[in-house]
């Protein structure tokens, strides 16, 4: 008996050629033919398992692993050579957070001098109380008293936009708050799209037509939010505001509270106060811009159902395309998603982008 | 009932080197998931999710070497002809998530994970042979789909002996009348990192049926990497047009 035969009966190839007619499937074929000149590499992806290169001058890198002098590949990706070090970078995978990106996070945990954040990493990243803005001012030491109220801060479940400070040596992110940028999120919705999706750029947050602002989070977390009004009459009005607690805060009780009375010099302290906490929604938001935030979730939802890379250009595009449909839900249809984004691409090409 | 006809035809008119037909896609639940598949070995269908590595919700499951695979078995009330409740503490169905949990902590790179932990949650929605060899296939792709680091596909198939002959991918009807063999190959190797054999095969025929098995599965194993290529090959193309 020949036991190395085996029959196989499959849908015919033209089948799948047709549906991704868009595709070049021409390295389909050759699994794992190790190239004899392995300084030119296969422009197509690898898969688990597959020979990258048997050239022990290659240092291995992530997604690659070392058997007998022969580097094979440990993930489906494609291949990234920087100098001697050789790569595979994963289609997909979990947000591998990197120094400097803008990220959205939920407290999941309140532990010692330090919260837990979920931002979609492997592991939970941490927020240390002495990388946050606390009322009170930039300059102020973090007391014992700080500590003990933490959760008046930041609790489970709050969300926060942060920018990632270092990774630990274990992988783990530190996460800082110190800007008037980040800090706690309020007055919008989140939303959840895969982190692969969203292209890294110099900012993150931007303001959308319909007075809609978002924060794009470099993991795929994104916050979508009525936009806050400029800071001049912001300042005017927190000014003002400020000097009448100051008068409260001493009335009632002589006792110190930090950032709730104190009369601040700087921009910065002075919105640091416990305002930056609070988990009061803006009372008037008003109904068009409601259904604008609803409207900018159904668009991002369709680019990441299309896969698409969400950049705020596109965003706008794909507003801008949702407008022909007056009933918001019914954005999410397969039909409805498939057209904005094919809209998207027209008007990328028509632009020459 | 004749199981294999003189003609060497057995009873959906296979032959005895023959597979099933299989289908598989990849990547099917891209919201609710990392990683996800969706198999089809005959009549055998199975959906895969794969959430992870994450951070474990209890402490007792994190481990500071290396990533604890966890599976997740929910067979469906009408996976067969007879509507039947089954409940998840069933013997032979822990044992399937135990033989499970220990292939892929052989063939999963959980040193590069430590502290964490990676949920795998298979659905059966229809069962005719074959099963184990259907979450293994489901699970390799969905861990794939996820961008988990793994030494190599494990591809896994079921084969039978009847009478002198050794029979490939066992439906059923044929599972029920005869020992089967579930293996699970890594790779094109000939190396095991799955050999589940629940009643007796003669020692001096086992090599013919094994021999059939790995070809089988590095058969099942192409067909996995054309669908993962397929997949790749779209999704790359996308980005690159950003």
């Amino acid at each position: 008996m020949d036991t190395n035969e085996v029959i196989s009966i499959t849908k015919p190839e033209a089948l799948v050629n047709d549906i991704d007619s868009d595709v070049e499937m021409s390295d389909i074929e050759d699994i794992e033919t190790p190239k004899d000149n392995s300084n030119t590499f296969k422009s197509s992806i690898v898969t688990p398992g597959e020979l990258v290169t048997d050239d022990p001058i290659w240092m291995k890198g992530h997604g690659t692993y070392f058997l007998e002098d022969k580097t094979f590949s440990s993930v489906a990706g494609n291949i990234s050579r920087v100098n001697r070090l050789l790569s595979v970078i994963p289609l997909k995978g979990r947000y591998q957070p990197e120094t400097g990106d803008h990220i959205v996070g939920r407290i999941t945990e309140v532990a010692n001098k330090r919260w837990k954040v979920d931002i979609g990493t492997k592991q939970d990243a941490v927020l240390m109380l002495g990388s946050v803005n606390l009322p009170g001012g930039v300059l102020r030491r973090k007391s014992e008293s700080d500590e003990l109220q933490m959760r008046n801060f930041l609790k489970e479940g709050d969300l926060l936009n942060a920018e990632v400070q270092t990774i630990f040596n274990n992988g783990i992110a530190s996460l800082h708050t110190r800007s008037l940028k980040y800090g706690k999120l309020r007055n919008g919705i989140f939303l959840k799209v895969p982190s692969s999706l969203v292209i890294k750029s110099k900012n993150h947050s931007y303001d959308l037509p319909g007075n809609v602002s978002v924060v794009l989070g470099v993991n795929g977390y994104i916050w979508l939010y009525k936009t806050v009004a400029k800071s001049n009459s912001a300042a005017n009005t927190s000014i003002t505001s400020n000097t009448s607690k100051f008068q409260a805060s001493v009335d009632s009780s002589g006792s110190y509270a930090p950032g709730q009375g104190s009369i601040s010099i700087t921009r910065l302290e002075e919105e640091s106060s416990w305002e930056i906490y609070s988990d009061k929604n803006d009372p008037n938001i008003s109904n068009s811009v409601r259904t604008n935030i609803t409207r900018y979730n159904n668009v991002l939802k369709a680019l990441s159902y299309c896969e698409l890379g969400i950049t705020e250009q596109r965003i706008i595009m794909g507003y801008e395309a949702s407008l022909a449909y007056s009933n918001i839900g019914s954005l999410i249809d397969k039909e409805a998603m498939e057209s904005i984004c094919q809209d998207i691409i027209n008007n990328e090409k028509m632009r020459g982008a | 009932m004749e199981l294999y006809s003189p003609e060497g035809l057995r009873l959906d008119g296979r032959r005895w080197n023959e597979i099933r037909n299989f289908e598989c896609r990849i990547n099917t639940h891209p919201n609710s998931s990392d990683g996800s598949s969706y198999i089809e070995q005959g009549n055998t269908k199975v959906i895969c999710m794969v959430q992870g590595p994450m951070e474990p919700t209890l402490r007792s499951q994190a481990n500071a070497n290396k990533a604890t695979i966890e599976v997740n078995l929910a067979v469906a009330n009408f996976s067969t002809l007879e509507r039947k409740k089954r409940s998840k503490s069933e013997k032979r169905m822990v044992e399937m998530k135990t033989t499970l949990e220990r292939t892929f902590e052989q063939s999963v790179m959980c040193n590069l994970y430590p502290r964490t932990v990676i949920q795998i949650d298979l659905h059966v929605l229809s069962q005719d042979g074959g099963l184990l060899a259907g979450l293994t296939n489901a699970i390799t792709l969905a861990l794939i789909d996820a961008g988990v680091a793994m030494y190599d596909y494990v591809a896994a198939i079921t084969a039978g002996l009847h009478d002198q002959s050794p029979l490939l991918d066992l439906n059923g009807l044929e599972e029920l009348d005869m020992s089967t063999l579930t293996i699970g190959v890594i790779g094109k190797s000939e190396k095991l990192s799955l050999l589940m054999l629940e009643d007796k095969i003669p020692l001096d025929r086992l090599e013919s049926v094994l021999a059939i098995a790995i070809a089988g599965s590095h058969k099942i194993r192409d067909l996995m990497d054309n669908e993962v290529r397929r997949h790749g090959n779209i999704r790359s193309s996308k980005l690159v047009n950003n």
